[in-house]
């Protein structure tokens, strides 16, 4: 298990994805309830709800793509891994930045969702103003994928 | 903006105001009060009897919905109001009463049915209670004979006639009955007890005191033929509501006319709420409103046209309206402006800019020639087909443009539906070549599909992040340049140059320094210069507002401090290129999992369907993300430099109709 860095590449591709489609799964699950309850009582905001609904997606998205970046850069997805153990380290070291960045960014962009639909709800004037604030959550989720990308891309560079 | 006063003669009200209407030139301003000498005129009766009707019209549409949906595209929210000639309007109008009416009955109808409806649920419940009553063979009503009293009703627990007849003689063993149970469950017993009537009363506190009570609706009829007679109501309601929703539905035809009709009241409730806030005298009227300067000379000659009048001209204050007039490239980003807000008294109108990085950034979010060139495509066809409204082309419009700038992107990132063109050929003739090389790479010996170097986000990562900060850079310096023209506009010269212009001056200090990081070193020192002379000039002047040595140099210090919103807002502009590579990425997956199955039927059957459904995936996704992080940069990083916004939309009195529009005349 530790001649070379397979087990740890994959660990790292799968902490990447799992832990960010966790963080919003949880938030697209608590906005689509609340939009759908809005949606019961006025169907022709669908639309607006849509957008706020998935903004919350994105870090599964982030987690997902490191993941395939490591799965690609590794070999491993042309059957032909080749990694040391430390780059395996480093992998796996990388995709903490977006699955922990992942997770608790995409609860709160979540939390941030559910008032944002509440608030269009209200007002439909006010869609633009939550949507720009629910945006404000993600750029966390984009600094942890930013590094995790920057890690991710120099690792088969790295020396044993 | 202007303002204008319009004094005409009380006779060509009708007229003047219909013209005015038509033009949509004026914007009429109302007050509460009518100024000294003039009255208004109380036209409310007639203006409620038009909104009832609009009112009317709409209960009737959407019942025709429910009874008879309206066959509509997916695509049919994007049509346009349709189009009718000014003459028809006339025949709307003739025609006007008696749709009226049909609207009438429609409602009336779908009120008989809900009534109906609620019959039903009445006589349902009914039914229910008189189920456990189907074994009686003596009305519920009936009353004492000559000698004996009668008690029909339902007991609160579960008897045998044994365990009645015990519970009774345990009650009060004097007294004399008779039982017979008509129906017994957990929890209830109906039952019929006989007494001698001289025992009445006694038998009465018996029954009390095992809960006895009479049913809820007593009738004089045996419970089985009350059963019989709800039922056959029931089927009666259930025909009558059958052929009241046949009868709506034989309305629908009507619906277009019903349409024209709801918008032909809306005119008309329209023009007599303008005409209650008219200030009148007994023989003139007075209009007063807002008009875009150019459109003055316009509705000088059309008001001296059709009416005696007198026409003024005014200078508009800062409470006027705002009507933003931008050329074809920028107006589609006018939605996305009054989105966040209106333009206010003191902000220029940002539009152009704003729809240049917006097409911009979008472009580079999403970033893929094949999308962008399909954007272009549906875009153009949708208004070249539907001939939608003009806020609906607008955004159409919008999203073409991004399209263009999509495309452009696309081309240099090196990405057709991701690497679908090297997927596919790698796919059918199993060689191996690649899109396109990076401008890292460009020694790369395997073939490549585009004959230009690329920046591939996937390998220049770090470049390109550098990239979308220096473009983050320029958005940032043209809000802050916007601020300075305000300024300047304004004549506040120490916020133009000491609070905007020194700020601009050591953001570009430190892009120097930055560029010389990475060429010469030359341009470190000339950046280092720059930015420290600026430091010394922002905390020379920025503590002006403050009194005393001490307290202007404490705060002209402080305010160096907003450094870190400056980081912070380039940093946001990372985005760019984590969006940028998100589109690429996903696109790259979907076409890895589309080419997985080999070049047998089956595989091309499984490639055509995973790429199609992969790439409207992804379409969607990525599609969203651009757009609603484009807006983010536009209303966060750099509106917040300049723009205050707060302003009103110049909203004209105009022909305000939801369904037709009236052609001008050509």
């Amino acid at each position: 298990m530790f001649d070379n860095g397979i087990f740890f590449t994959i660990l790292g591709a799968a902490i990447a994805t799992v832990l960010a489609g966790i963080g919003s799964a949880k938030g697209v699950g608590s906005a689509a309830q609340t939009s759908m309850g809005v949606l019961s009582e006025d169907s022709s905001m669908f639309g607006k709800m849509l957008v706020l609904t998935l903004l919350p997606g994105t870090q599964g998205l982030y987690g997902f793509i490191v993941g395939f970046l490591i799965l690609v850069s590794s070999g491993v997805l042309s059957g032909t891994p080749n990694v040391t153990l430390v780059q395996g380290f480093a992998y796996a070291g990388a995709s903490l930045a977006i699955g922990f960045g992942g997770l608790f960014s995409g609860i709160a962009q979540g939390k941030a969702a559910v008032s944002g639909i509440a608030m269009t709800a209200k007002d439909e004037k006010n869609f633009s103003k939550g949507m720009v604030s629910v945006t404000l959550v993600e750029i966390y989720a984009l600094l942890a994928f930013i590094v995790s990308l920057l890690v991710v891309i120099q690792v088969s560079n790295f020396a044993a | 903006m202007k303002t204008v006063r319009i004094i005409a003669l009380r006779q060509d009200r009708k007229r003047l105001l219909e013209h005015l209407q038509d033009s949509a030139l004026v914007q009429i301003k109302s007050s509460e009060k009518s100024r000294r000498g003039f009255t208004r005129v109380n036209v409310s009766p007639q203006m409620q009897v038009f909104e009832r009707n609009v009112d009317l019209t709409q209960q009737a549409l959407k019942i025709l919905d429910n009874a008879k949906p309206e066959k509509a595209g997916m695509l049919a929210s994007f049509k346009g109001r349709r189009e009718i000639d000014p003459d028809e309007i006339g025949v709307i109008a003739a025609n006007a009463k008696e749709v009226i009416e049909a609207c009438s009955r429609i409602v009336e109808l779908d009120k008989e049915c809900s009534d109906n409806s609620a019959e039903q649920i009445r006589i349902k419940t009914q039914l229910a209670q008189l189920e456990s009553w189907n074994r009686l063979d003596i009305p519920l009503n009936t009353g004492d004979t000559k000698s004996t009293a009668v008690f029909i009703g339902s007991l609160p627990e579960q008897y045998s006639e044994q365990r009645l007849k015990e519970a009774l003689a345990a009650e009060n063993p004097k007294l004399e009955f008779e039982t017979e149970i008509i129906y017994s469950e957990p929890n209830l017993t109906n039952a019929v007890i006989f007494a001698p009537k001289s025992q009445k009363t006694m038998a009465d506190e018996a029954l009390r005191a095992l809960g006895f009570a009479r049913p809820m609706s007593p009738t004089h009829k045996i419970p089985k033929v009350k059963a019989q007679r709800l039922r056959d109501q029931s089927q009666r309601l259930l025909r009558e509501n059958e052929q009241a929703q046949q009868e709506i539905a034989s309305f629908a035809d009507m619906r277009d006319k019903i349409k024209c009709t709801q918008d032909y009241f809306r005119f008309r409730s329209d023009k007599y709420r303008v005409i209650n806030s008219l200030d009148h005298s007994k023989h003139v009227f007075i209009i007063e409103g807002y008009i875009p300067e150019e459109d003055c000379e316009k509705l000088e000659t059309l008001c001296t046209r059709v009416a005696t009048c007198v026409v003024e001209f005014g200078e508009a204050g800062d409470n006027a309206p705002v009507k933003l007039k931008n050329n074809k490239f920028a107006e589609p980003a006018q939605g996305i402006l009054t989105m966040y807000a209106a333009p206010g008294a003191t902000d220029i109108d940002p539009s152009p800019v704003l729809a240049f990085f917006f097409y911009f950034f979008f472009g580079m979010m999403f970033s893929d020639a094949g999308y962008g060139i399909l954007m272009v495509i549906a875009t153009g066809l949708m208004i070249k087909l539907f001939k939608p409204d003009k806020k609906m082309r607008n955004n159409l419009k919008l999203f073409q443009f991004c399209g263009v700038s999509t495309t452009i992107w696309g081309l240099i990132f090196g990405s057709i539906f991701g690497d679908a063109p090297a997927a596919l050929y790698n796919m059918f003739t199993g060689s191996n070549v690649v899109m396109a090389h990076s401008i890292s790479n460009m020694s790369d010996p395997t073939p490549a599909l585009l004959p230009w170097p690329v920046i591939d986000p996937q390998k220049d990562a770090l470049t390109l992040m550098i990239i979308s900060i220096a473009f983050g850079l320029v958005h940032i310096l043209v809000g802050m340049g916007c601020k300075f023209i305000v300024c300047i506009k304004q004549k506040d010269y120490p916020g133009a140059f000491f609070d905007t212009g020194l700020w601009m001056l050591m953001l570009i200090g430190f892009a120097v320094l930055a560029a010389g990081l990475i060429t010469t070193p030359v341009l470190i020192t000339v950046g280092a210069v720059i930015a420290v002379a600026c430091a010394v000039g922002l905390v020379l002047t920025q503590g002006r507002g403050k009194k005393g040595i001490v307290g202007k140099a404490i705060g002209g210090l402080a305010s160096l401090y907003s450094i870190t919103s400056y980081i912070s807002d380039l940093l946001s502009y990372s985005r760019l290129l984590a969006l940028g590579l998100t589109t690429g990425v996903m696109a790259q997956v979907f076409n890895m999992l589309a080419t997985m199955m080999g070049t047998n039927v089956l595989g091309i059957v499984f490639m055509i369907v995973i790429f199609l459904l992969g790439h409207v995936i992804n379409i969607g996704l990525n599609a969203l993300g651009a757009y609603v992080h484009t807006m983010r940069l536009q209303y966060v990083e750099m509106f917040s430099k300049f723009y205050e916004g707060g302003g009103k939309e110049f909203e004209p009195f105009s022909l305000n109709s939801k369904y037709i529009k009236i052609q001008e005349d050509k």
